[in-house]
């Protein structure tokens, strides 16, 4: 550390103004937005009546239990393929490199263009996994099914996101000095058992931070519901997010679109703190 | 190994257990190899799709209609999509700019001096890097229409700009930490200012960590698409995101081989970048999740 001048300041003031502009004074502005209501471009306060309204719509608890089912199922899936491809990958085998630059492949593409793909594979009546897996789903048309359209959206998301959730399972795993098992073979454990008493126990703090992640990234996942479903068919894939995209830039409900997000907000704030806590007390300790 | 293995008669106990091992081994690439290969296979389907010809897209038989550049020369001389791939990539690499020079003065002032409220700052950088981009689009939208910022470069690049910083002053404060202090006090000692030692001394030997920002953040911003969908709504200012996303809705089944054209042409960029800093990528996303 080096002498006090007002040159670190003048370093960081960018940055801050930056910051303060496009992400702080737009949160702070939020919390104003959701207070009020438009009419005819004219603002009229109107205190809680946002918060009530969204409160007591239906819409809302379905888009929140939607939110729930994407986000459980996706999480869950995405921990066990990624854990199952960590493991494998963690023996260095050959190739490993050329394994790992293809499974980020999808990672690397955007959300549009992942809609684009998908909905081309789940062409009704014609793509080519609808026509594989519809078979094994009652032939149903996927985009066209409130569940299998929520289906494709949560398969998706799993694809782009594996490589990911994988890459961090890996790093935690890396960690693990060889020994351990070692000293685990010698005691005649076998690969389920130190699999269950030696990895399992050391990469369950890092397991924790990824669910957070994720959760996180599922609470506010919305371009891929914009390609593939754009909240359809009716209101069946229509998510907390997809709803506040539609309400403000739509339907140029601000205030309600606002009070929603301030409601994501604040969901989001939860959840990143327990993630701070978390960081703070398993990984670094 | 092979010796163990063609002696096995007497072999003993030990050599077939390293050859169980090595079957193991192989039996584990085959299935990685598939696994990829099903991870990979829509991406390949696309780009094959991009070289049918209309119509051809979902016919089984695979070489029907042979191999067909239309596609490629149609969009290519389509002035819409051209200027929308032009705006991206203004939009793209002004922010990731913006972001790099911004987060590195930034990282440097975290990284090597002590002064009053430094640790409330780092805590405001930290606390943004965790706000969600979305629930600001309102608000941005809003403020952004009132100012008659809509539509125009400098809105995008600010806002792009902004997303990356507290991601980037983090990585590039984990970089300048590792650089040796002595090299700066030796350069202060010949005379120069503090801002000499950063400008002429850190920064020409921290190329390595710039160029992952600037990399990872011209990315993000090429396939940002919330973003740009509710701050850009004339066509001339739209980028490749929001004009695939037009496209892939104004169309109704007429010409998909077109659109995974446009498609396969918007995602190599990323693709190609990430093959060439495949490593820069990668520390980028673990100093991010495990260390932020």
């Amino acid at each position: 550390m080096r002498q006090k001048t007002i040159f670190p300041y003048l370093l960081i003031l960018p940055a801050l103004l930056i910051i303060c502009l496009v992400s702080l004074y737009p949160a702070l502005y939020s919390i104003f937005l959701s207070l009020n209501t438009f009419r005819r471009g004219e603002r009229v306060f109107v205190g809680m009546r946002n918060f009530e309204q969204i409160l007591a719509s239906t819409n809302f608890w379905d888009s929140l239990r939607l939110t729930a089912v994407y986000g459980v199922l996706f999480v869950l899936l995405t921990m066990i393929f990624a854990f199952i491809l960590a493991v494998m990958l963690n023996r260095r085998l050959n190739y490993t490199g050329l394994f790992m630059t293809m499974i980020f492949v999808p990672w690397i593409l955007s959300e549009v263009v992942t809609g684009v793909i998908f909905r081309w594979l789940f062409l009704p009546g014609y793509g080519l996994l609808q026509d594989l897996l519809s078979p094994l789903f009652g032939d149903i048309a996927f985009l066209g099914h409130p569940q299998g359209a929520m289906g494709v959206v949560i398969g998706a998301t799993i694809w782009r996101t594996l490589a990911f959730a994988m890459l961090l399972i890996l790093a935690g795993l890396q960690t693990i000095p060889g020994e351990v098992y070692e000293a685990g073979a010698i005691d005649g454990a076998n690969g389920w058992q130190s699999f269950w008493s030696i990895t399992w126990p050391l990469v369950r703090p890092t397991t924790l931070v990824i669910v957070l992640l994720l959760t996180l990234q599922a609470i506010n996942a919305t371009g891929l519901f914009l390609s593939i479903t754009n909240g359809g068919p009716g209101r069946a894939t229509e998510v907390l997010s997809v709803s506040m995209y539609r309400e403000a830039i739509v339907f140029f409900n601000f205030g309600y679109g606002a009070a929603l997000a301030v409601l994501m907000l604040l969901i989001n704030i939860v959840l990143a703190a327990i993630y701070i806590r978390t960081m703070r007390s398993e990984v670094v300790a | 190994m092979a010796t163990l293995i063609q002696g096995r008669p007497i072999a003993t106990k030990r050599a077939s257990m390293f050859s169980r091992q090595k079957r193991f081994d192989t039996f584990l690439i085959i299935v990685l190899a598939v696994i990829s290969l099903i991870v990979i296979f829509p991406v390949v389907y696309a780009i094959f799709t991009s070289f049918r010809p209309r119509g051809f897209g979902l016919s089984r038989d695979l070489f029907a209609g042979g191999f067909y550049l239309g596609h490629y020369e149609q969009l290519f001389s389509t002035i819409r999509f051209v200027r929308q791939i032009f705006n991206s990539l203004v939009m793209s690499l002004g922010g990731a700019i913006v972001t790099t020079v911004v987060a590195a003065m930034a990282g440097y002032s975290f990284a090597r001096f002590s002064f009053r409220g430094r640790t409330l700052l780092l805590a405001l950088f930290l606390g943004v890097l965790m706000l969600p981009g979305l629930t600001n689009l309102i608000p941005l939208y809003k403020i952004a229409s009132d100012l008659q910022l809509r539509d125009t470069y400098a809105i995008m690049i600010i806002v792009y700009a902004a997303y990356g910083v507290p991601f980037g002053t983090w990585v590039m404060m984990g970089f300048f930490k590792s650089i040796p202090v002595a090299l700066e006090e030796a350069a202060e000692v010949d005379g120069a200012t503090p801002f000499q030692a950063f400008w002429r001394v850190v920064l020409p030997i921290s190329a390595p960590g710039l160029i992952a920002v600037f990399i990872t953040n011209f990315v993000y911003n090429w396939n940002d698409f919330l973003t740009a969908l509710v701050m850009l709504s004339s066509t001339a200012m739209k980028t490749a995101m929001v004009g695939l996303f037009d496209f892939q809705n104004q169309l109704t089944g007429n010409n998909n081989e077109l659109l995974i054209a446009a498609c396969v042409l918007i995602m190599l960029p990323g693709i190609i970048l990430f093959v060439l800093f495949r490593n820069a990528f990668l520390r980028g996303m673990l100093e991010g999740a495990l260390k932020g």
